[in-house]
């Protein structure tokens, strides 16, 4: 028997020490997660069979776990699992939210909208779940201590957010710890999952707004481009669950990858006439209808991807895509 | 006389030819063959690839060049001319071995009789016949499929094959090519460089070898391209996971009869069947989830286009309003469920014998045949279930006299896919047929004295060594009992 690794030790005593910390009414203030302890290789293999949990169909899904502050008051009312319903249909998902720096940049801009993020993989889906705790969990004490606002929450000190490494920004960002948010977070959350697979057990057709693709995994070998997120097939997917009008919102740093994106909603100045894709289903939004969405700014510069972009000087590409109505079926 | 074990009949698929040259045929795959039986004496007709003999296996250059008979050979023939080292070796073993496939998972028939699709499994081949009148095979096309396919069902009136694949896919190929050469169509090129620079990679390695990426693609300019399909197709639709059904269904517009909306329906390894408009597949109209384990059968009954029947490794079938996504039943097949039962359904078949719908249901490895009354509302009623002689492999009606053709399997213990008989049966049990009694309250089967049965049983099919080795054993139970493969198996998870 041989003791486990390092890291995976260290891993597991932060964690015990965290949920200690959680479970205690600690007064003043709360920690958020420090990312440092869930990092986890930036690849995961869609096509395995992931121990994953699902719901049967989005009827049986339980959101009122994930939107405490959006639950039916009245009890009586449950869903085909059981579950108490919740008030408002999800209609924001991040599709690989990765850490969730979309999430919470989003998280005020539209307090009344319920917003979901979607990751594969289970160390960063950790980060991200007790990360929206603690944010919560600091909106509440700020709340109902708003006199005593001088000595809640503090800050984390110094130390602990640039312990990260390079990323200072990483492990909580000044404005999300300080003051009030409209929304208090509660509007946001995160699940596991394969959304290549199983995105149609979790929305019902048209059910969804607003998609988010933020720097896809680019999956840079010809040989892996089955893997890639954005794909014919799997736009026919997203244009299920997106309702007419909504919108499809790419971002990636990679131009290979962005001509991808273009190829694979719209043509791009290409004079190839493809009749009946699923290309019909989107038309792409002018760029100075975007000037003036503020999700793109988030979706820009609030991710922790775009961060690094920023930081590394590298481009970004951002398309967007809105959904158009289902054409009529031939006479 | 030494009894071997025949090679079972993993397809049959029985055709009735109405109009000017009335015909009725047998069709059924064992191994790598293709039979014709007459429909109603039972008298084999021919087989594909037609049988090598072994005296003549030598002077296959001869035959190859012999006109009309280059539609019948099977492909790796011509590639034996080449070397005739290979031939020089052969024997009359080697010969019935050559095929370059072992097994022909799936049959079609076509609507009006005429042709037959069917699989090649190793080499992933779809293959269109022309039935002769004298029951003979005539090979029209042989496409090869970039993924092994799972399923095939045929649309547009029998004009267009739908071909579901294991990665997922879901092509479209013509029935008949045209005529003219295809011409893939010319994709924009692109210039090859790697999709990453310096601005998106920043790990040393990463860098590295990014580096040697432009290196290379300035040194070399090598255009690798992958061989596109050489045949007329079209990409339908894709799920992410193993595709394991197929179902095209055509429902008239309300009121308006003459008016019909077209749906392809597709079943996955992930629970999911997705119901889309055909051809327009890329409109996803809803999906009908329910399964709780991989679906492996669809069933949209011709007399009732509006329910699907769907079966998988649950315990139970479903059935559906599919347009809807609503569950109409849940209609159990297993008497006493239990943690240890490992149900996988291996094939769902409706027919009609006059006002009576029938729906018949067998799983993977079981010996009974479940019967099941379709009522208009939709609703399937259970009948006392069918026990045969071995296990069910597939099922063919003969609408207009209330019968039906059952595959059994003679070579495995009943209720096992592992476990073979100590003994083969004499004669060897290939098909059964029966038949409903008439004027009876519930549905009662009666086995049917006809010739057809016997004689197709009593000359077999081709022999399997009584004395096949462990191994050689599992990969033939493995070619035929699959299903079971489908079952998640969860691994290490991070």
């Amino acid at each position: 028997m041989s003791a486990p690794p390092p890291k995976r030790q260290r891993r597991e005593q932060y964690r015990k020490r965290a949920a200690a910390a959680a479970s205690k009414e600690t007064p003043g203030r709360v920690k958020l997660p420090q990312k440092k302890f869930y990092r986890q290789r930036a690849h995961a293999n869609p096509f395995s069979d992931h121990q994953l949990n699902y719901p049967l169909s989005p009827a049986h899904m339980d959101w009122s776990l994930h939107y405490p502050g959006f639950v039916d008051p009245d009890a009586g009312e449950t869903n085909l699992a059981g579950a108490r319903k919740v008030l408002k249909d999800v209609e924001i998902v991040d599709i690989g939210c990765g850490f969730g720096g979309l999430l919470v940049g989003l998280a005020p801009l539209l307090p009344e909208t319920l917003m979901v993020g979607m990751e594969i993989r289970t160390q960063v889906m950790e980060y991200l779940e007790n990360r929206i705790q603690a944010l919560r969990t600091q909106q509440k004490k700020l709340k109902n201590a708003p006199t005593t606002a001088t000595e809640s929450p503090a800050p984390p000190t110094p130390s602990e957010a640039s312990i990260d490494g390079a990323a200072p920004d990483s492990a909580a960002t000044p404005e999300t710890s300080t003051g009030l948010v409209a929304g208090g977070y509660e509007n946001i959350s995160a699940l596991r999952s394969n959304t290549m697979k199983f995105l149609p057990n979790f929305f019902r057709r048209q059910q969804l707004s607003k998609i988010f693709i933020c720097f896809p995994d680019p999956h840079f070998k010809a040989r892996k481009h089955k893997a890639r997120i954005i794909s014919e097939n799997l736009n026919a997917e997203y244009a299920y669950a997106l309702r007419p009008g909504g919108l499809l919102y790419t971002i990636t740093d990679v131009e290979e990858y962005h001509h991808w994106v273009l190829r694979h909603f719209r043509e791009e100045g290409e004079q190839q006439a493809s009749e009946g894709g699923v290309k019909d289903l989107f038309e792409r939004v002018s760029d100075e209808e975007l000037a003036n969405d503020p999700c793109v700014e988030v979706m820009r510069e609030a991710t922790e991807e775009g961060k690094k972009v920023t930081r590394n000087k590298g481009n970004k590409y951002v398309a967007v895509f809105r959904r158009k109505a289902d054409p009529e079926w031939p006479a | 006389m030494t009894v071997r074990f025949q090679s079972p009949f993993q397809c049959i698929q029985y055709l009735e030819k109405q109009g000017t040259s009335s015909r009725r045929l047998l069709i059924a795959s064992s191994g790598g063959k293709i039979y014709s039986y007459a429909g109603e004496t039972g008298q084999r007709l021919s087989s594909w690839p037609q049988d090598v003999d072994p005296s003549n296996a030598n002077n296959s250059r001869e035959i190859d060049t012999e006109p009309g008979s280059q539609d019948q050979a099977p492909p790796e023939k011509k590639r034996k001319v080449s070397s005739s080292v290979e031939e020089t070796v052969q024997s009359s073993k080697s010969a019935a071995k050559a095929l370059a496939w072992s097994s022909i998972p799936i049959l079609v028939a076509h609507p009006n009789d005429d042709y037959l699709v069917a699989l090649t499994a190793e080499d992933k081949c779809v293959r269109v016949f022309h039935l002769q009148d004298d029951g003979t095979f005539e090979q029209l096309s042989e496409r090869c499929m970039p993924k092994r396919p799972c399923s095939i069902t045929l649309a547009d009136d029998g004009n267009t094959i739908l071909c579901g694949d294991k990665f997922g896919d879901v092509y479209s190929l013509p029935l008949l090519p045209s005529k003219e050469p295809y011409v893939a169509p010319k994709l924009p090129s692109r210039p090859k460089v790697p999709s990453a620079t310096a601005l998106t990679v920043h790990s040393k390695r990463n860098l590295e070898s990014l580096e040697q990426q432009l290196r290379f693609s300035q040194t070399e300019n090598s255009t690798e391209e992958k061989p596109a399909l050489n045949f007329q197709h079209q990409l339908l639709l894709g799920h992410l996971s193993l595709l394991t059904d197929v179902a095209y269904v055509s429902v008239p517009l309300d009121g308006n009869s003459s008016q019909k909306r077209n749906y392809i329906l597709t079943a996955d390894r992930d629970e999911h069947i997705r119901v889309s408009r055909y051809p327009q597949a890329h409109i996803i109209e809803n999906y009908c989830l329910g399964h709780t384990t991989f679906v492996s059968k669809l069933c949209v009954p011709p007399c009732a286009p509006e329910y699907l029947i769907s079966g998988g490794g649950d315990d139970y079938l479903l059935v559906w309003k599919w347009a809807e996504g609503r569950i109409l039943q849940k209609v159990p097949l297993v008497e006493q469920p239990s943690e240890t039962t490992q149900v996988a359904v291996r094939g769902i078949w409706a027919t009609s014998f006059g006002p009576l719908n029938i729906v018949l249901v067998a799983l993977d490895g079981s010996s009974q045949l479940q019967c099941f009354v379709l009522g208009l509302d939709g609703v399937l009623t259970a009948q006392d279930p069918i026990e045969m002689s071995g296990n069910v492999l597939d099922v063919a009606s003969i609408g207009k006299d209330s019968t039906i053709i059952v595959s059994v399997d003679g070579i495995r213990e009943k209720g096992s896919t592992q476990e073979w008989r100590a003994n083969p049966t004499s004669p060897s049990s290939l098909i059964a047929t029966l038949r409903v009694k008439p004027d009876t309250e519930n549905l009662e089967w009666e086995p049917v004295t006809e010739p057809l049965a016997t004689n197709v049983n009593s000359a077999g099919s081709s022999d399997i060594a009584t004395d096949t080795n462990t191994k050689g054993r599992k990969e033939l139970n493995d070619s035929l009992y699959s299903l079971g493969n489908l079952r998640k198996k969860h691994g290490e998870d991070d």
